[in-house]
């Protein structure tokens, strides 16, 4: 008979064996995750780099995984919390300068001192980005900044001869355009600082040098606001510049009834797939007045939580050279901020797409213009303490002198803290 | 479950089965606890320890890399005297409970329809509760596209039909969002609703309608009189569905407009999800669940006490 006592022994020692160890089988392998930023349409790609990568290392094997944007943050976060980060990760934006100022990433400034040939493999300004309170936490992976595009047919109905040169001008060009609800004269992107370029060409600062107090809230702040805010109502900047993220405004430009678009050079491909008006003869493309534009850049970086970091910084170096950075900059049609990669791609683009090579022009031309790309390390926070306000403006719920003030006190708060 | 005449006494002392474990209903007592062991464990480990730390946390500052500091109540200082952001979803979320009892309302509606004579009830009933089953997502993503202002169905219809001349930015403007996010969730959980107050129609004996008719009560009297009252439980169910629903739309929120305009849809969920994941503020955003956490208990026992207590249930005789 089965006693209560035979049944405890029994599990006990179940349990038990379950605690040994498995003995090892074979050799160990090294191991690092690659942790990308909605590239999923690159798998054949990124997975041939993995390859090829492997073969060379013997014993070593890469993950990869991909996550959309959304996803991103959350799931950085807890791999983080479990002390179990992704090696190398993608990020877009500033996003790097965030988990740089969380102590998230590793410093790569002495790797990058150890090896001044990968340093000057870059564009020292799209470099820069990544670089928080003095050292360099990520490199290159494609780099984009925001210029206008224009719809050559509406300017020619509307009787302009060419792309703006001052914001009144952008201002002005846009309402010549504005038929009602037919057509509208101007829109921009607005996520990640992207609409700043319209601040900046008006000597707006949005903080001081030091990055510790707010320098926004001037007169001329508010006279740009207002203008922005009645253009909209009138129309004449379309609502959806305020509103929409990625899908809406880039569609209403590929509609065709948009005169121009602000935006980075990747919302080409997103309208040209959109618009059949789309031709090297029918779009225009030009720098914002001043030359302003707001980056939107991918990084490459390493988790300081890597258990594996000098790989990790192995598969950087590789995932970043000439022959890697060159694969990606064919397939997807981008610049990469590797200086030779990008300038042998824009040689070939000149000859076989015109208009792709006048997009990808700019995203290297001017780039000591760049703007609305603090180093701030609460970047997110600061965001949200500014746009809300801003949005409330533009869409006509509060004028634009008590916008300003709100979002100077709240993010007034947000940089003390910091 | 029966019992064996006896099986509660105990056994002498000195048996080989004396004391606790003696008596048969201690051992059944047992029993149970083992089946409802594995539950109780997920139970505790997935909610009751997540809560208790989240209380811990919410009087931290903490992040991933970061030890924790306790700074007592300055996250909820925080919350109250300098987040607006709080206030303005804290008045959204309690606009979307109160737009609760028009859907249950509709429900009820609906459902004492498909409990008459009509034709093809079966057919609406099925049609109704299609929605139901759909995921959050998937609704905010075919409403938000019905709203489109350029290319939705809403807006075409209503140009079409003449009632407005140019179109309404549903989503994009700040007096319109929040109305037609809750009309899409209200769309969501309508089936819901139904379904629940059908089975209470249909659990109340029709012998009170008739006495009720004999005495020549007129139907509004028989409704208020009979319907609604022995439809407690089920409209206690639907008040606290409703209320959970409005502290758990997120995906709804966050497909269709994540918050915006401005903060025209911000819920107390969507603003905890962006202060965690967006801004990194862990340590505020427990502090947020607190709040909505006891926010939601006290609602509960409010519709507790006003359903008339024990969850609405009405004694029969």
């Amino acid at each position: 008979m089965v006693t209560r006592r035979t049944l405890l022994k029994t599990a006990a020692a179940a349990a038990a064996t379950s605690v040994f160890p498995t003995p090892a089988i074979g050799q160990a392998s090294k191991k690092i995750t690659f942790l990308t930023w909605n590239i999923i349409d690159q798998k054949e790609l990124i997975e041939g780099w993995i390859k090829r990568f492997q073969a060379a290392r013997p014993g070593v094997e890469v993950e990869w995984l991909d996550k959309k944007g959304p996803d991103f943050g959350p799931f950085y976060q807890t791999q983080l919390t479990a002390g179990t980060p992704p090696d190398v990760i993608n990020t877009q934006g500033a996003l790097g300068l965030e988990y740089a100022a969380q102590g998230a990433l590793l410093d790569l400034t002495p790797l990058l001192a150890r090896e001044a040939a990968i340093k000057s493999r870059f564009d020292a300004n799209y470099l820069g980005n990544w670089i928080y309170e003095g050292h360099n936490y990520m490199l290159p992976f494609y780099i984009t900044k925001t210029l206008l595009f224009y719809n050559k047919p509406m300017f020619a109905k509307a009787g302009l001869t060419g792309p703006p040169t001052s914001f009144d001008e952008i201002l002005s060009h846009a309402q010549k355009m504005t038929s009602g609800e037919a057509s509208t004269g101007f829109m921009t992107l607005n996520f990640d600082w992207l609409y700043w370029p319209l601040f900046a060409m008006n000597g707006v600062q949005l903080v001081t040098p030091d990055l510790k107090k707010t320098a926004f809230n001037t007169p001329k702040a508010v006279e740009v606001l207002d203008k922005l805010a009645k253009a909209t109502q009138a129309n004449a900047i379309n609502k959806i510049s305020w509103t929409g993220r990625w899908v809406e405004p880039n569609g209403a430009f590929g509609a065709g009834n948009v005169g121009m678009l602000h935006a980075h050079s990747p919302a080409y491909f997103f309208f040209k797939g959109q618009g059949s008006w789309v031709t090297p003869e029918t779009l225009g493309v030009a720098h914002m007045p001043g030359f302003y534009a707001t980056p939107n850049s991918h990084g490459l970086g390493i988790s300081k939580g890597s258990k594996n970091p000098e790989l990790a910084w192995d598969f950087l170096k590789f995932v970043t050279d000439n022959g890697q950075a060159g694969e990606l900059a064919e397939r997807r049609k981008l610049v990469t901020g590797n200086i030779a990669v990008d300038k042998a791609s824009l040689a070939k683009l000149e000859k076989e797409d015109p208009t792709v090579y006048a997009v990808l022009k700019t995203q290297l031309e001017h780039t000591d213009k760049m703007t609305g790309n603090w180093r701030f390390g609460n970047d997110s926070r600061v965001k949200e303490a500014f746009w809300p306000e801003v949005q409330s403006a533009l869409l006509g719920r509060k004028d634009a002198k008590s916008a300003l003030a709100d979002a100077e006190r709240r993010m007034s708060r947000e940089l003390a803290r910091a | 479950m029966t019992t064996v005449a006896g099986a509660g006494a105990a056994i002498p002392a000195g048996h080989p089965r004396a004391g606790w474990w003696g008596t048969q209903r201690n051992r059944q007592l047992a029993l149970i606890a083992c089946f409802l062991l594995p539950s109780l464990v997920v139970f505790v480990l997935y909610r009751v320890l997540p809560l208790g730390w989240n209380v811990v946390l919410s009087f931290q500052a903490w992040s991933p890399l970061k030890p924790a500091q306790w700074i007592g109540l300055e996250n909820y200082v925080e919350m109250w005297s300098y987040d607006d952001v709080f206030w303005v979803a804290l008045r959204n979320t309690l606009i979307f409970i109160a737009a609760s009892p028009l859907a249950i309302a509709a429900a009820l509606g609906i459902a004492l329809l498909v409990n008459s004579d009509l034709k093809g009830a079966t057919v609406y009933r099925t049609i109704v509760f299609l929605s139901y089953p759909l995921m959050a997502v998937a609704v905010g993503i075919i409403w938000r596209w019905m709203y489109d202002e350029r290319g939705g169905i809403i807006n075409y219809a209503l140009r079409a039909s003449g009632l407005v001349d140019r179109p309404i930015g549903f989503l994009q403007d700040f007096d319109w969002a929040l109305p037609s996010v809750i009309f899409a969730e209200i769309w969501q959980v309508l089936g819901f609703y139904m379904i629940i107050l059908l089975t209470g129609l249909q659990s109340i004996p029709q012998n009170l309608y008739e006495a009720a008719r004999i005495d020549g009560a007129p139907a509004w009297a028989r409704f208020f009189r009979i319907t609604v009252p022995m439809l407690r439980p089920s409209l206690f169910l639907c008040i606290v569905v409703g209320i959970l629903n409005s502290f758990s739309s997120f995906d709804l929120v966050y497909i269709m407009t994540n918050g915006g305009p401005g903060h025209a849809t911000e819920l107390l969920i969507t603003h905890i999800y962006k202060s965690a994941f967006v801004e990194t503020k862990f340590d505020y955003a427990a502090a947020l669940t607190v709040v909505q956490f006891s926010l939601l208990v006290v609602l509960t026992i409010a519709a507790n006490r006003a359903a008339g207590g024990n969850a609405g249930a009405v004694e029969r005789d």
